[in-house]
C-alpha cells in the first residue's frame, strides 16, 4: 500500500539522487545535504538507500558487452576528440572576470614599483604631509602675515630649527599663517600657508639614504598622493616642499620662474 | 570529457537499460556511434559526450514505441530495506534492464542514466531536460517500486536469496 508523504524539502530532494560514487565536483549543496544525512537521524535509511544504489550499478557494471560491440570498442579514432579551444576558454565570464582583475592589480603594482624607483629619501614623510596639508585648516596655525622668505629667522629663533629657509622661488609669497608641529615619523614640521592658490610649505628634517648619508638636491622632484602634489627640494639638510591640490602642471610655472 | 573507448561501454549500457533486449541496444548504439563517426568526418563533430546519450535515448525510445507502454503510477511500493543488496546481487543484468525498460518515461531514462553512476547531478538534468525535484522524485519512487519488485521476486531469508523466478 502506499504511505502518505510529506512534501520533502531541498535537502531530502537533493538525497534522492544523491550520487553513487563521489566524484570530485560534486555541488556544494548535495555535498551538505549528503554530509548532514550521513550523520543524522535519517543515517540509517540514507545508508540502505547508498547500498542499494551501489548495488544497482554494479549490476549494471556487470552488464555484458559482447564480441562484435567490443569491436567498435577498438576503433579508438572513430569519433575525435573535442577538445575546448582557446578561444571558447578565452570567451568565459570567469576567465575574463580574473584576468581583468590581474590586469587591474598588475598595473597599479607597476605604478607603484615606477612611483617607488622614482622616489627620493623623504618621499614617504613628503606624502605623509600632503595627507596633514589636504585634512588641514587654516585655524590650525598661528595668523601671520609676511613674505615666506621672513620665516627663516622666526624658525631660528623661537624654535631653534636651523636652515628651515623657503627657497627664494617662494620666498616672496604673502603668508596667511604658520606653525611648527611634532610628527611621530616626519618629526619637526615647520608648516606655512600662503595666500597663492591656498598653497601650503612644508620644512622637515631630510631623510638619509640607504648608507646614512644625506645628500641635498637643489632641483624639484614631485609627489603625488590622492589629487595633491607637492614639489620637494633639499638643502642644508632641511626638505622644503611647496603643496597645493592640483597636479605637476600647476606648480611648474612657480619652479620655472627662477630659470626664466 | 572527451568521448573515447571508456564511454563506450557505458553507451551501449545505456541502449541495453533503455530497451532490455541486446539486439536493440546493439542497433541503438550501433546507429549513434555511426551518426557520430559521419558527423565527424563532415567536419561536424559531436559537441561533447553528453551528445551520444542524447542521440542513443533518442534511439532507444523510437525503438520502445513499437512495443506495450508502460503507465506512471501502476506499481506498488516499498520502503528500501537494509536486505536489498542481497536480493539485487542475486539478480542478472538483463533482469534489471528489463525492469528499467519497462518503466515509463522518463523515468525510464531517469533511472538507466542515473544508475549507469556516469554523469554529475548537472549532466544528468541537461540530458532529462528537467529539475533537480522532478529527477529526485523518478529515482525515489523508482527505488521503492524497485524494491517492491524484488521483494515479490526475489525473497531474501537469513541463509540467502531465494528466486521465485517470476521474470
Amino acid at each position: 500500500m502506499k504511505e502518505e508523504r510529506s512534501m520533502p524539502d531541498k535537502s531530502e530532494l537533493l538525497l534522492g539522487c544523491a550520487p553513487i560514487t563521489e566524484k570530485p565536483g560534486i555541488d556544494r549543496a548535495m555535498r551538505v545535504a549528503i554530509n548532514r544525512a550521513r550523520h543524522g537521524k535519517k543515517a540509517a535509511t540514507f545508508g540502505h538507500q547508498q547500498a542499494f544504489d551501489a548495488a544497482i550499478a554494479k549490476l549494471v557494471r556487470d552488464i555484458p558487452v559482447d564480441a562484435e560491440i567490443a569491436e567498435w570498442f577498438a576503433k579508438e579514432n572513430l569519433v575525435p576528440v573535442v577538445r575546448h579551444g582557446w578561444k571558447r576558454i578565452v570567451r568565459n565570464p570567469v576567465v575574463i572576470a580574473i584576468a581583468i582583475a590581474l590586469l587591474v592589480i598588475g598595473a597599479v603594482a607597476s605604478y607603484r614599483v615606477y612611483e617607488h624607483f622614482h622616489d627620493f629619501p623623504g618621499a614617504d614623510k613628503a606624502r605623509r604631509l600632503l595627507t596633514v596639508g589636504a585634512s588641514n585648516r587654516s585655524v590650525l596655525l598661528d595668523p601671520l602675515q609676511t613674505d615666506a622668505g621672513a620665516l627663516s629667522d622666526l624658525f631660528f629663533l623661537k624654535h631653534r630649527l636651523e636652515h628651515y629657509d623657503v627657497p627664494s622661488e617662494f620666498a616672496e609669497f604673502r603668508t596667511l599663517g604658520t606653525r611648527v608641529f611634532d610628527d611621530d615619523e616626519v618629526r619637526r614640521v615647520a608648516q606655512i600657508w600662503i595666500k597663492e592658490k591656498r598653497m601650503q610649505f612644508f620644512l622637515f628634517p631630510a631623510e638619509p639614504d640607504k648608507d646614512g648619508k644625506v645628500t641635498d638636491f637643489s632641483d624639484w622632484r614631485f609627489v603625488e598622493l590622492e589629487g595633491w602634489t607637492g614639489a620637494v627640494t633639499q638643502r642644508n639638510g632641511v626638505c622644503f616642499m611647496a603643496a597645493l591640490h592640483g597636479g605637476e602642471k600647476d606648480l611648474r610655472p612657480y619652479l620655472d620662474k627662477k630659470k626664466q | 570529457m572527451a568521448v573515447t573507448t571508456k564511454n563506450l561501454p557505458q553507451l551501449y549500457r545505456f541502449c541495453f537499460l533503455m530497451t532490455g533486449d541486446a539486439s536493440k541496444a546493439q542497433s541503438a548504439f550501433q546507429d549513434t556511434v555511426r551518426e557520430a563517426a559521419s558527423r565527424s568526418a563532415g567536419d561536424e563533430p559531436p559537441p561533447d559526450r553528453l551528445w551520444f546519450f542524447r542521440d542513443a535515448r533518442g534511439r532507444c525510445l523510437a525503438v520502445g514505441e513499437q512495443g506495450l507502454q508502460a503507465e506512471p503510477g501502476m506499481l506498488e511500493e516499498a520502503e528500501i530495506s537494509p536486505m536489498a543488496p542481497e536480493q539485487i546481487a542475486s539478480l542478472a543484468p538483463a533482469q534489471l534492464a528489463l525492469w528499467i525498460s519497462a518503466a515509463p518515461e522518463p523515468q525510464r531514462s531517469a533511472l538507466a542514466l542515473f544508475y549507469l553512476d556516469e554523469f554529475s547531478l548537472a549532466e544528468l538534468l541537461s540530458l532529462l531536460e528537467m529539475k533537480a525535484g522532478e529527477f529526485s522524485e523518478l529515482i525515489c519512487s523508482g527505488r521503492r517500486q524497485f524494491q517492491s519488485w524484488l521483494d515479490s521476486t526475489i525473497a531474501y531469508y537469513e541463509g540467502g536469496a531465494f528466486d521465485a523466478g517470476q521474470i
